[in-house]
């Protein structure tokens, strides 16, 4: 068991600790996860079949169509919505969908970027890895 | 972000319960993403879709509308989920179109324009140079900030609405010169282009560029802007891109020097090889398909035009339906200058005001669709629904109609 800390700057706010999910590249809520379930459809992005209900999403930036909010507000409506979001470069998405879920909702999910990208390549061998998401301190804790 | 004293009474209500949950939208993204201050826009490109906004996006078009939210700017809308104009001989169940519906009467209680487009900037919505805009739609996005020199963010599903009913929109990011500067160069390969490599390119671009703002260098002589439309469309589908500095084209970007802010940047030659490589990773099945899905972004009138003639004294085959997907203007001079019956009488379907890209096409029946387009092919391989198959639409002719 080891744990990591790394420093990150806090977009939105909260805390929030979970099963750590990585993908390794550029990701979007837009039809990749369904609201409905949580579950990840996308077959190219390392993740797929795995729910992102409840845990902490690493992901390396956005991409793709200004639905990617509505998807993830969607989801996060439905209760099934990852627990918080951790990317290396600002996804707006991310931003606005967790802000929307915030206001519309209550339902507002922690949203940081910056992170160390070497977080993305131990993602294989800490695949079971538990993330805590500390918005107030503006880091996130890594054990596993 | 600083309100302003006029933007505090809004947030406090004053203004009335649209303008104060409007307010709060672009108040909290504002702080999230570090904007010093909200800005005038001229105009608003707005997500209206079901399948994007789904019943969340519903309720909150509904409570703008409710409590007598109007649009501030001229705002148009983005395709809808269905045709609009026909949307039962397209076999889109009824309880998604009514969804659908709903949007549409929400969105027009708040006064948008009727336009149902992905091109806002070739038929409805037509800002200058230099002007502040907030737009949706990453593909005209990336149109706005680099062929056509204004200034506009990523408006995503929400930010977009909150934007336009106010008038306002954060500063920050592609509202910024320093935001703008090309930090990575690409450089075409030599040769004649097909509408697959300017396709092909921009996803290689979009997938390789990170989070960094493009430039494409020894951009192919004769390029049309249907081209760039569809190359900045692929850019955005695969990455986080909101311009593209084409060099000799963009605005200010009349070397790659210039674009790049006078700095030292990262150069990519992009080879013929690297373009076939995207072929190969957007292309998943070899079937035959039952959709071909031509226009995502929505074809011009001259693209119709050029369909028209490609399949002049062909029939597309049975079982596999054609579908080109235009605005309602485009659609309209298509029918005035007979090409909708050219492309009619070989076979295929006109669209209008709908978009394969937000359409239920697997509870159409659809199971494997042929298109040009990589934007299309990256979004429907993404969902996992339907397979995709990505070719030139020369060949794409040839093989589905005889």
């Amino acid at each position: 068991m080891s744990t990591k800390t790394f420093r990150c700057q806090v977009l939105v706010g909260g805390n929030a600790s979970g099963e750590a999910l990585f993908c390794r590249q550029a990701f979007a809520f837009d039809r990749a996860v369904d609201p409905g379930t949580g579950v990840v459809a996308d077959s190219r992005s390392g993740m797929a079949g795995a729910n992102v209900r409840g845990k902490v999403l690493f992901y390396l930036r956005g991409k793709g169509s200004t639905a990617g909010s509505s998807w993830l507000v969607e989801a996060i409506r439905l209760g099934n919505g990852p627990g918080a979001i951790v990317t290396e470069h600002v996804d707006l998405a991310a931003v606005v969908g967790s802000s929307l879920a915030g206001i519309l909702y209550g339902k507002a999910i922690p949203v940081l970027s910056g992170i160390d990208v070497r977080v993305f390549g131990k993602a294989k061998a800490k695949a079971r890895s538990v993330a805590s998401v500390d918005g107030d301190a503006a880091r996130v804790v890594l054990t596993g | 972000m600083h309100l302003n004293s006029v933007h505090e009474t809004l947030f406090r209500g004053e203004g009335g319960d649209a303008r104060q949950l409007a307010m709060q939208i672009l108040a909290k993204v504002g702080d999230a993403v570090g904007a010093e201050s909200l800005v005038p826009i001229k105009s608003a490109h707005v997500q209206a879709d079901y399948s994007g906004l789904h019943d969340s996006g519903i309720a909150l078009f509904e409570r703008f509308a409710a409590s007598d939210g109007k649009f501030g700017v001229p705002t148009t809308v983005n395709p809808a989920s269905i045709d609009l104009d026909g949307w039962e001989s397209f076999g889109v169940p009824a309880e998604f179109a009514r969804k659908q519906i709903r949007l549409c009467q929400a969105y027009y209680r708040l006064g948008g324009i009727r336009c149902w487009t992905c091109v806002p900037y070739q038929v409805c919505n037509f800002p200058k140079a230099d002007e502040t805009v907030a737009w949706a739609e990453s593909s005209s996005v990336v149109f706005a900030n680099s062929v056509i020199g204004c200034r506009t963010n990523k408006a995503m599903a929400g930010l977009d609405v909150a934007s336009a009913i106010l008038g306002l929109t954060p500063k920050f990011g592609m509202l910024l010169d320093e935001e703008r500067v090309a930090g990575v160069a690409f450089v075409a390969p030599p040769g004649r282009f097909s509408d697959l490599d300017y396709s092909s390119l921009g996803y290689l671009i979009g997938k390789s560029a990170g989070s960094r703002v493009p430039a494409l260098d020894r951009t192919p002589k004769g390029v049309t802007s249907d081209d760039l439309k569809h190359l900045g469309a692929a850019a955005a589908s695969a990455g986080p891109i909101a311009m593209i500095h084409y060099v000799g084209v963009t605005t200010g970007s009349s070397s790659l020097e210039k674009a790049a802010g006078g700095e030292e940047i990262e150069t990519v030659d992009v080879s013929r090889s690297d373009l076939e490589t995207v072929e190969g990773e957007l292309n998943q099945t070899e079937e035959t398909p039952d959709l071909v899905a031509l226009g995502a972004p929505h074809l011009s009138v001259s693209e119709l035009g050029s369909l028209a003639r490609l399949l002049e004294g062909r029939k597309v085959k049975r079982g596999i339906k054609l579908y080109a997907y235009t605005s309602h203007q485009a659609y309209e001079m298509a029918a005035r200058a007979g090409i909708q019956a050219d492309i009619e009488a070989a076979g295929g379907t006109l669209s209008q005001g709908t978009d394969a890209d937000v359409c239920p096409l697997k509870a159409m029946g659809f199971h494997v669709v042929l298109t040009n387009s990589a934007l299309l092919a990256e979004t429907l391989a993404a969902g996992g629904t339907v397979k995709v198959r990505y070719s030139s639409l020369r060949d794409i002719i040839g093989e589905v109609s005889a």
